[in-house]
């Protein structure tokens, strides 16, 4: 079903008579005006642009472009392996990309199961207002707020000394980095990610439930039952195009906690390649580790799209 | 049906507009921003015959040097050339780089401007930088001879291709600029003598903390500290020979043989001297997480009894003090201690770095234009000028003399020529505070006077004076001092014992240090010929 809906949007004809695209393309000719912005737009700023990735086989000099850099081959791509701290970079970026996509992406989905109960409209629109908030604000700021509160006389030690604990400067200790880590990405996400799962359940058909209440079901019985299978494409949906981006985990919020007590568990590709590829200006490194993490979001996102289509009928992006 | 098509119709029509407006919009916007230097290059050329260029230099959040300012006019009339210079967000050096990396990608490199991090070695190495070896003594000889030879002559030994072509205008000291700075006035309180020893030097600091110095009532003092990643606290590397600049590690004579400070015994021992410090509570707990604002913030607010910067600023420190809290401090260069078996001392270079570099260009009335700035920057019958600024601006008449005002962000613009303080000796500084003195100021500047005059003997001159950033080349974490900052963070907040300070140099040598240390050395080998 989905693959008919993408096909006819995207641009062959629909898969039951066999026209030509020439004929198809005049028939629905208005269509494809429409999609043409979108297809422009793409080209422009996605396709060729990427063209812009064959630095990462060059000793890319702006001075003498494209065409006129040496060729490398795979030097820049060895340079990142050979490094010596390639293994923690690699472990702690896969680790992160872990808790995201265990321990932070469900969040959402749960909050949103839990908003869609609240049955005053008054509350409930005061909530999502609230955890809306903070996914305004930059992580520079945020991250300023999290060493104000971890900091000498922030809130966390003013909690911890009035229970006769001593102070803790947790932003410089290595087993706090990945708590701080995740729990600031909730505070500051989790409350954005529930607007698709809200709409989501606002589009479940009504008399679903009036049926299963009628039967006799519980109220817990009818998210279980109900509410929760009839978002999971959405979740899946999301899921999936979270998981191509398992190791690209947003530079600004690491590299905004980070302090260089906490580079063992905290180094990251993103913090890595600014440290010694933007800030040195070393264009072709930067861009091979780029493609590097592309190429294993890639291979994730086909292999989890193959699961979902295998386990659910409407799964699967394509 | 036919109505769905318009309406289809409309709908397209309407996409396509506003992307194309869209479009339009941004590169409607991206032409205007160069165009209004590009402008007023051609307005200006016009009407007066004036060259703009733009210079880009530190701007820690002083306005923009727009065309026809005040400041413009005032660099015009001194130079005979039109120097603009936009905000750009310093940040420690950070942003800057970033900022700077992109003007220069996108084709658009100031004209003149203050490189960092060693990216003038690769500007060289790619012809972007102009050659000012011949250009120097033929059209800028107040700065050439302003500068010593043997600045110039490590200045040759930069070029990448071994001809020694100048390419470069040097910073030059001749004396140590920054030390270990005491608040005199609560050792006074406390009774207590300036320490000459690690041991009294402790004790002095556990007095900082204890006896309440500065008499409010509570245990607020921090006896000492410094800044993230281990910056600005040199006087505690100091005491145990260690060659180090604002927190970056150099090169000097260790065990006979030319050698990166932070792969010493001498570093070994220091950081296990500082991890006592901070179990103690001696520094601040929060050193390593301190930003300059943080710690500026912590000093300012009368609660720091030690802390490393520069001599000749102290007035500038005093009197933020003294804005914040009525406390009027006595700030004092504490002499160089020496740790049990080191000889301490304050590292001194010939050479704070690069000062400027010039683009690249075939237009020789450019060229002309920046020599014309340069040899002004050179002119010491300027330096004065330079220093006072704008009057009205940066400076004001008392007394029929001008007098530099206090810094204010909001209504400076950002000076750009310093050469007063580019190209420094005790006298020439000694001269430009002299103009900062007034009758409510005379107690600070008489301060910062008094300590500069006292830094020569404090320093020794390293083995590693000079060193070209070139030998870091292919080691960009080496340069960053990535590896040592994380080591030497974790050994002073106790979270690694200082046993793994061995691993940190096998570490460090295995990651490339052992080719630097290479680099450097075969450096140092030439210049000694």
């Amino acid at each position: 079903m989905t693959k008919g809906k993408v096909a006819a949007v995207a641009s062959a004809p629909p898969p039951k008579k066999k026209t030509s695209l020439i004929s198809n393309m005049k028939k629905y000719w208005p269509y494809y005006v429409m999609v043409l912005p979108g297809v422009i737009f793409f080209l422009g700023f996605k396709y060729i642009p990427m063209l812009g990735s064959m630095i990462a086989f060059q000793d890319y000099s702006v001075f003498k472009g494209f065409v006129g850099s040496d060729w490398v081959g795979l030097k820049n791509f060895k340079a990142l392996i050979t490094y010596p701290d390639f293994i923690r970079i690699f472990t702690n970026t896969l680790v992160l990309g872990l808790c995201k996509t265990v321990l932070i992406f469900p969040i959402p989905v749960i909050l949103s199961l839990m908003l869609n109960e609240v049955k005053n409209l008054k509350v409930k629109k005061i909530i999502q207002t609230a955890v809306y908030v903070p996914y305004f604000l930059s992580w520079v700021i945020v991250g300023g707020l999290v060493f104000d509160i971890f900091g000498v006389g922030g809130l966390f030690n003013n909690i911890r000394n009035f229970f006769g604990l001593d102070t803790l400067l947790a932003m410089q200790k290595e087993s706090w980095f990945r708590p701080i880590y995740i729990i600031s990405s909730i505070w500051k996400e989790a409350g954005w990610g529930t607007v698709v799962y809200l709409a989501a359940i606002s589009g479940i058909d009504p008399s679903l439930y009036e049926s299963s209440a009628i039967d006799g079901a519980s109220r817990f019985a009818r998210m279980k039952h109900i509410t929760f299978p009839l978002i999971i494409p959405a979740v899946l949906t999301l899921f999936l195009l979270s998981i191509g981006s398992f190791l690209e985990l947003g530079f600004e919020q690491v590299y905004n906690l980070l302090t260089p007590m906490t580079y063992s568990v905290g180094d990251i590709f993103d913090t890595y390649v600014y440290r010694v590829g933007i800030q040195q200006a070393r264009y072709s490194f930067t861009t091979a580790v780029g493609l590097f993490q592309s190429t294993i979001g890639l291979i994730l996102v086909l292999t989890f799209n193959k699961l979902a289509k295998k386990y659910s009928d409407d799964g699967g992006l394509w | 049906m036919k109505r769905n098509k318009l309406i289809a119709l409309v709908l397209v029509g309407v996409m396509t507009l506003s992307a194309l407006t869209g479009c339009s919009k941004g590169t409607g916007k991206e032409t205007s921003e160069p165009g209004s230097t590009g402008k007023t290059e051609e307005s200006g050329a016009e009407a007066e015959k004036t060259v703009d260029l733009e210079m880009w230099y530190i701007n820690e959040g002083f306005l923009e040097v727009k065309k026809g300012g005040a400041l413009y006019n005032f660099y015009k009339d001194l130079t005979g050339v039109g120097i603009v210079s936009p905000y750009v967000e310093w940040n420690g050096g950070t942003t800057y780089q970033e900022q700077l990396n992109l003007k220069i990608v996108s084709g658009e490199m100031p004209d003149i401007f203050l490189p960092v991090n060693g990216m003038e070695v690769d500007l060289v190495k790619n012809g972007a930088l102009l050659d000012l070896t011949d250009l120097l003594p033929e059209k800028a000889p107040h700065l050439w001879e302003s500068i010593p030879k043997e600045a110039w002559d490590v200045i040759r030994s930069y070029d990448p291709s071994g001809k020694g072509r100048i390419y470069m205008i040097p910073n030059v000291v001749d004396y140590p600029v920054s030390g270990g700075i005491i608040r005199q006035d609560w050792l006074d309180k406390l009774g207590l003598p300036m320490p000459k020893t690690q041991e009294e030097f402790v004790n002095v600091l556990r007095a900082f903390k204890t006896q309440d110095p500065n008499g409010n009532g509570q245990a607020d003092e921090i006896p000492t500290g410094g800044r993230q990643e281990a910056r600005w606290m040199d006087h505690l590397f100091s005491m145990y020979g260690i060659a180090m600049w604002e927190g970056n590690p150099q090169w000097d004579i260790y065990d006979g043989e030319l050698t990166y400070s932070a792969v010493t015994k001498n570093m070994k021992d220091a950081l296990q001297f500082m991890s006592e410090l901070y179990k103690e509570g001696l520094m601040d707990q929060e050193t390593l997480l301190n930003d300059k604002a943080g710690w500026e913030g912590k000093i300012a607010s009368n609660q720091v009894g030690v802390y490393y910067h520069w001599a000749q600023t102290t007035n500038q420190k005093a009197e933020s003090i003294y804005n914040a809290t009525g406390a009027k401090p006595n700030l004092v260069v504490m002499p160089p201690i020496s740790a049990p078996g080191y000889e301490g001392f304050y590292t001194e270079q010939k050479s704070k770095g690069i000062q400027w570099v010039v683009k690249n260009t075939d237009d020789q009335e450019k060229i002309d234009a920046c020599m014309k700035v340069l040899d002004a920057y050179g002119n010491k019958d300027l330096w004065q000028k330079f220093f006072l600024g704008v009057e009205g601006m940066h400076s004001e008449m008392v007394d029929g003399k001008l007098r530099r005002l206090p810094d204010d962000k909001k209504t400076m613009e950002n000076l750009l020529l310093q050469p007063g303080t580019d190209i420094s000796t005790v006298e020439s500084v000694t001269q430009l505070l002299e103009n900062i003195r007034t009758d409510d100021t005379s107690w600070s500047v008489d301060m910062s006077v008094a300590n500069l005059a006292k830094m020569p003997e404090y320093g020794k001159l390293i083995a590693g004076n000079g060193i070209p950033s070139s030998v870091y080349e292919g080691h960009p974490d080496i340069m960053n001092r990535t590896l040592y900052v994380e080591y030497a963070s974790r050994i002073i907040t106790g979270e690694y014992s200082i046993d793994k300070f061995d691993e940190f140099v096998e570490k460090w040598n295995a990651s490339g240090g052992e080719e630097v240390t290479k680099a450097a050395r075969e450096w140092y080998a030439k210049t000694q010929q």
